[in-house]
């Protein structure tokens, strides 16, 4: 399903006239966590937290969301300053212990199929950098965090969300100075030829969507936020865009409701804000 | 009659020698050993290899009092309060050697650690430039039941694990709350060769035995026990307090700069001679009090 059908299909209600950028990336992001998948998210994950929890609140009442991937069907009462933190798991059913419990699930490949991703750089065949940047792995122009476990998602079959709300020619670039999760490595089948599964499926920024052609594994743009220009994507790229077939189509807009949700019920406090801007 | 594993905080830092791989507990803003971290300055440690997943404030207080000259693990960062600079620093400048794990090479290097096994396999990183940073440790091999191939990840085994907990007994059985059971506690103390834990109470073995299903890790692997209240501090112990905001923040601001940021370490670990002055210069019950607690349902 596209994102702008799977948008359409939970977009019941009247459009926003007042949609910010923050809840355009939650609405397009949630469109893609349906009933019948288990979510998981890890530190600074306010998009996809606020996404999880709009699905589980509209279209997708039967999501499975582990929260911070600890805590099994979390209560919070709104989303709090971190992601990774009690009380995110507020009220949860059970907590999974890590090391002998969580990585069974993920690694078993039944289930947590899709996982978002968030790295300081993506490149145009989906790999992504946590790592550094630079040309020297241990002379680093800046060290970056790490990738945990995202270089362990990139290569055990999950189908990668990534969302990035910068969206600039440092974050988007032709090549990542290093993998430190895969993606579709050079294009075409290599990622296939290494025996990996899955992939990376959508790249949601503050600007646009984007997909992967499928024969290449190339990104390709998708669609762009209503206001936004080709042409201010493109600039914002640090490698040439490739479009879609005819006309380049407008991400859905979030609905009223969507957005009485996101500000009223999820996110009061507005900590996805938190991740806008920071570049 | 058990034997007593209690002790000092400086007689539990002993354990750790110059040089030495140290496996920390800590996630992020999340339960961090801080009392023995802050104990291991103040002794002058040097040349410290730190084990972490996903390691926050500590090693970024080691690294800045140079400490430590190796991080072996997933990453480093506060989360909300940012990448850890000192740390950063550090290793642009070559002073702290990195050894990058994914987190199930973190897993697996330890449990091969804790099992006695030259190495146990992941299927992650395959693809990424990881593997190729480290042939030390990680190698690309076939199955030898001929399905796709494995990384081999070799046996860690550190020096030290350090951990923080709710409460033990004197002989060193370690209890949790519930609470989120990261893998540092999973795995760590099984895989090293000496293991330091703080609890928030000892308490007597009866209170034990009330919640056997609560106590993750027996006494006989642990070498010391010391009683620290608030030892996670300002990192969090839930449920019984959150992380200090103020403190990560002040932390932050201090570290921008060289003497801002010595004059912090002087301050809040240098000059406080043991766990209640800490307490009393980072603000005393009034802050304590005022951290987050979590009610369960």
């Amino acid at each position: 399903m596209t994102t702008q059908t799977a948008a359409a299909a939970l977009a019941d209600g009247p459009v926003a006239e007042d949609w910010a950028v923050d809840e355009i990336m939650i609405t397009s992001l949630a469109a893609h966590f349906v009933d019948g998948d288990q979510a998981c998210n890890g530190m600074a994950s306010f998009i996809p937290v606020s996404a999880f929890m709009l699905a589980r609140m509209t279209h997708a009442p039967e999501l499975v969301w582990l929260a911070s991937a600890v805590g099994l069907d979390p209560r919070p009462d709104r989303v709090p300053a971190s992601t990774l933190e009690a009380p995110l798991w507020r009220d949860s059913v059970m907590y999974m212990e890590q090391f002998g419990d969580f990585w069974n699930y993920a690694l078993n490949g039944r289930w947590l199929q899709k996982f978002c991703v968030g790295a300081a750089q993506l490149d145009r065949y989906g790999n992504a950098n946590n790592s550094f940047i630079g040309t020297d792995y241990h002379a680093p122009k800046v060290r970056l965090p790490g990738t945990v476990g995202m270089g362990d998602m990139g290569s055990i079959g999950k189908l990668l969300y990534y969302w990035n709300p910068n969206h600039n020619p440092r974050s988007l670039v032709e090549k990542v100075d290093f993998v430190s999760c895969a993606g579709y490595l050079g294009g075409g089948s290599e990622r296939e030829d290494l025996g990996l599964t899955g992939g990376p499926q959508l790249v949601v920024t503050n600007l646009c969507v984007m997909d992967f052609e499928p024969v290449s594994k190339h990104l390709r743009l998708q669609s762009v936020h209503p206001g936004v220009t080709v042409e201010q994507v493109q600039a914002a790229t640090g490698f040439p865009l490739l479009l879609p077939d005819g006309d380049v189509p407008v991400t859905a807009a979030p609905t009223v409701e969507q957005v009485r949700l996101i500000r009223d019920v999820i996110d009061p406090d507005g900590m996805r804000k938190r991740e806008m801007g920071k570049h | 009659m058990i034997q007593d594993k209690r002790a000092s905080l400086a007689e539990a830092a002993s354990l750790v020698q110059d040089g030495d791989v140290v496996a920390l507990q800590n996630m992020a803003t999340q339960l961090a050993p801080m009392a023995v971290v802050r104990e291991l300055i103040r002794q002058g440690r040097l040349n410290l290899g730190i084990v972490g997943l996903l390691a926050g404030i500590p090693v970024d207080w080691m690294a800045a009092a140079g400490v430590m000259d190796r991080f072996i693990g997933g990453a480093v960062t506060m989360e909300q309060f940012g990448l850890c600079n000192r740390y950063r620093k550090g290793v642009e400048a070559g002073a702290i050697r990195v050894e990058e794990l994914s987190e199930t090479a973190v897993n697996a290097r330890l449990g091969a650690g804790a099992r006695n096994l030259p190495f146990l396999p992941t299927r992650g990183l395959i693809g990424t430039e990881l593997i190729g940073m480290d042939p030390d440790n990680l190698r690309l091999i076939e199955d030898p039941f001929g399905g796709r191939p494995v990384v081999a990840c070799r046996a860690l085994v550190p020096d030290v694990a350090i951990v923080h907990a709710h409460r033990a007994d004197r002989a060193g059985n370690v209890q949790l709350e519930p609470t989120a059971e990261w893998p540092d506690l999973g795995i760590m103390p099984k895989a090293a060769n000496r293991v330091i834990v703080t609890v928030e109470e000892i308490v007597e073995t009866e209170v034990l035995r009330r919640r056997p299903d609560r106590t993750v890790l027996p006494g006989f692997v642990v070498d010391a026990v010391v009683e620290v209240p608030f030892g996670a501090h300002p990192t969090s112990c839930f449920p019984f307090y959150g992380y200090d905001s103020a403190m990560h923040l002040a932390w932050v601001a201090a570290a921008r700069d060289d003497v801002t940021t010595e004059q912090f370490l002087d301050r809040y670990i240098r000059e406080p001679a043991d766990q209640a002055e800490y307490l009393r210069a980072v603000g005393g019950a009034t802050t304590m009090l005022a951290l987050e607690r979590m009610e369960h349902a």
